[in-house]
């Protein structure tokens, strides 16, 4: 792991106006290139609003960002182009078929022609959906939205890939091809950040973990690492809960 | 940039023909609304409340008749009476102006000698009945029309309006001429003709000696204005903007749906976003306008409804209509920004569009409106783009003449843009 670092985070904070409290305090982190990195954590920890400023979304309110060498409050264009997000929520029109909306964000991202058409059926081939490209999303079920939804994202072959929860509400199948060919894109190059509640399916596919909570890191390192830093612990779990504590965060 | 673009209206064209809802929104509700509301208000003009109507009276007379229609008019609760225009007393040329540029609805304008013409034509009408034989007698009946008093009407004035003025004027002036002709023929009759017994008056009474004619202040002769003239581009400007709704309900979709959370994240797409939506919705406008055209030409008509008739500037009705559209485009997209969710922005378009409409005259005409209302009527696009098609359709003007209309219109949807595109900035920095 000598890669060098494509996200470099410092003392990063937000608040949003008329918020009692800030999401995120002075969280620090490097994400070296080629890495799937795991941002963990219970509801309302700050995983999405760490990644929703990552992608530009909205400003951070203190700390610096650098992504691919570029501040990300001067560079904030060039770093969109070679960033992809695969959204918490479904976001894709629905009375649009997976084509039309594919080729839609396909043009987007300054893709076009036949390139993006083949770029299209063969990731539709890969997700398995090669038949349903021609029927609008309304009809999709949770898992093809979900992998229509990842398409979206990975059009054109981001450097850098945020995943916001990408496997949630689909069933066993779905979230194997989905994890499959993530892997297979990391392989190729893309940097991946990845945020979910599945801790095991984390526990398999990331390189190394952050794991978050009120805003701030706890723990980071290799899954096997953690594991074995928190003495009876068996899993990533076992660590997730002994530094988080069992209570439910969204009561 | 250019495919970015086309694959933005692209997909806006998809969302909105397959949206049939929004699409009876756009095309059918319309069109149902000019059929209604037109047969509805042709009806309800003929039972309107007829107050206070401006008029200007130019008196070029200042003697019997002048006075007496002047004193009538004052008195007359149908009218608001004026003398002057701008401070300064008006005369014939002001008035025809004052008409034109739509100040005054409806202009009198008395001749100079009017009285002096109807004593001088009741003598000789006397003299030739009694057979006073003089050369000056023979010469001096110039014929049945020798007293014209000029009645301009602007062409946007309700017809039922019109009857009922002038009727109530040639009610008024046919009393001052028997009046003058009882006058001159008394006095007549009482030099010649010591028995009264025998004199000729109801010949007199049937002579018509003031005639009327009414001019419409139009550059076209052949435009008369009807409920269609006033209720097809009202309704149509109507309709424009209210594609507000479904267009605010397409920006309000795109952030629950999540494409705008995506859109946000992709480089520069959010501006080519809006850009596509601009552009389809202009499109919609540009086809609700020949649609609704087409109703005042084709569809009304089989009603028993006269024909729209549209004027003499195609070039000016385009570029009116393009700047309605403009306005109305940048208006719903500016509502879709300020609004949080769908049903906000539904209840926001809706009732800000029935209020600016109410205030521009499209329910019911300015000139009705009290001198408060019709100040801030004023403030209203749909007003300008209202005072733009009269011009066109009704008054038969050209380019020029609907050139401020539009400008206010296109400074309206730049206005309306940039609102949107700061409330935007502002949404974003939380």
């Amino acid at each position: 792991m000598n890669e060098p670092a494509i996200i470099e985070i410092k003392d990063l904070t937000k608040k949003f106006k008329n918020a009692a409290d800030a999401s995120v305090k002075g969280i620090s982190l490097s994400i070296r290139q080629h890495e799937i990195f795991g941002l963990l954590g219970p509801n309302g920890a700050g995983k999405t609003t760490t990644i929703s400023i990552l992608c530009g979304l909205f400003p951070p309110t203190g700390g610096t960002v650098l992504i691919d060498g570029k501040d990300l409050r001067k560079d904030i264009s060039h770093i969109k182009e070679i960033v992809g997000i695969v959204p918490q929520d479904i976001a894709l029109y629905p009375s649009l078929t997976a084509k039309e909306n594919l080729d839609f964000y396909g043009h987007m991202y300054g893709l076009k022609g036949s390139y993006l058409k083949d770029k299209i059926n063969l990731w539709l081939e890969k997700l398995g959906l090669s038949n349903a490209g021609d029927r609008r999303i309304s009809g999709f079920s949770g898992g093809m939205k979900r992998r229509v939804n990842l398409i979206a994202g990975i059009l054109h072959q981001p450097r850098i890939l945020f995943l916001d929860e990408p496997t949630v509400g689909v069933d066993v199948q779905s979230r194997n091809i989905i994890i499959d060919y993530l892997k297979e894109l990391n392989r190729e190059g893309t940097t991946i950040i990845y945020t979910s509640h599945h801790l095991e399916e984390a526990e398999n596919f990331c390189t190394r973990v952050s794991i978050i909570d009120h805003g701030k890191i706890l723990t980071e390192g290799s899954p096997a690492s953690l594991i074995a830093d928190y003495p009876g612990s068996a899993s990533l779990e076992n660590v997730f809960l002994h530094l988080t504590n069992r209570k439910p965060r969204d009561q | 940039m250019i495919s970015k673009l086309l694959a933005s209206i692209r997909k806006e064209y998809l969302l909105l023909v397959r949206d049939r809802i929004g699409l009876s929104i756009l095309f059918i509700m319309p069109m149902v609304l000019i059929f209604v509301m037109t047969l509805i208000q042709d009806a309800a003009f003929k039972s309107l409340n007829e107050k206070g109507i401006p008029i200007v009276f130019v008196n070029n007379d200042r003697d019997t008749l002048g006075n007496m229609i002047e004193k009538g008019l004052r008195t007359n609760s149908l009218c608001t009476f004026y003398d002057s225009i701008n401070g300064k007393p008006a005369t014939s040329e002001s008035a025809r102006k004052a008409i034109a540029d739509g100040k005054f609805l409806i202009g009198i304008i008395v001749p100079p000698d009017a009285t002096a013409a109807i004593r001088k034509n009741v003598t000789a009408l006397i003299n030739k009945t009694l057979n006073v034989d003089s050369p000056e007698n023979k010469n001096s009946i110039t014929g049945p029309d020798s007293v014209e008093i000029e009645i301009l009407i602007d062409p946007v004035t309700k017809k039922s309006f019109i009857t009922s003025i002038t009727s109530n004027l040639r009610e008024f002036i046919s009393e001052i001429k028997t009046k003058i002709m009882f006058e001159t023929f008394s006095q007549q009759i009482a030099e010649l003709i010591p028995d009264k017994y025998s004199s000729p008056k109801n010949a007199f009474a049937q002579t018509q000696i003031i005639t009327y004619k009414e001019i419409y202040a139009s550059k076209s002769e052949t435009i008369i204005p009807n409920a269609v003239q006033h209720n097809v581009p009202a309704w149509t400007i109507f309709a424009m903007f209210f594609i507000a709704i479904p267009l605010c309900g397409s920006i309000m979709k795109e952030k629950s749906e999540g494409s705008a959370f995506r859109l946000h994240t992709m480089p520069g797409s959010y501006l080519l976003l809006t850009m596509g939506k601009l552009i389809v919705y202009i499109l919609v406008c540009l086809v609700q306008f020949l649609l609704m055209l087409s109703v005042g030409l084709y569809f009304l008509p089989m009603l028993g409804l006269p024909t729209l008739v549209l004027g003499n500037s195609f070039l000016g009705i385009a570029i009116l209509t393009l700047a309605t559209a403009f306005a109305a485009t940048g208006y719903g997209i500016m509502v879709g920004t300020l609004a949080s969710t769908e049903q906000q922005g539904a209840i926001m378009g809706s009732l800000s569009i029935l209020l600016l409409s109410a205030l521009g005259g499209i329910w019911v005409p300015t000139y009705v409106m009290p001198e408060a209302m019709r100040s801030i009527s004023s403030f209203s696009p749909l007003n300008w783009s209202l005072d733009g098609y009269y011009n066109l359709f009704l008054r038969g003007y050209g380019v020029k003449d609907i050139l401020v209309d539009a400008a206010k219109l296109i400074s309206f949807f730049i206005a309306t843009m940039a609102i949107a595109s700061l409330v935007n900035r502002a949404k974003r920095n939380v």
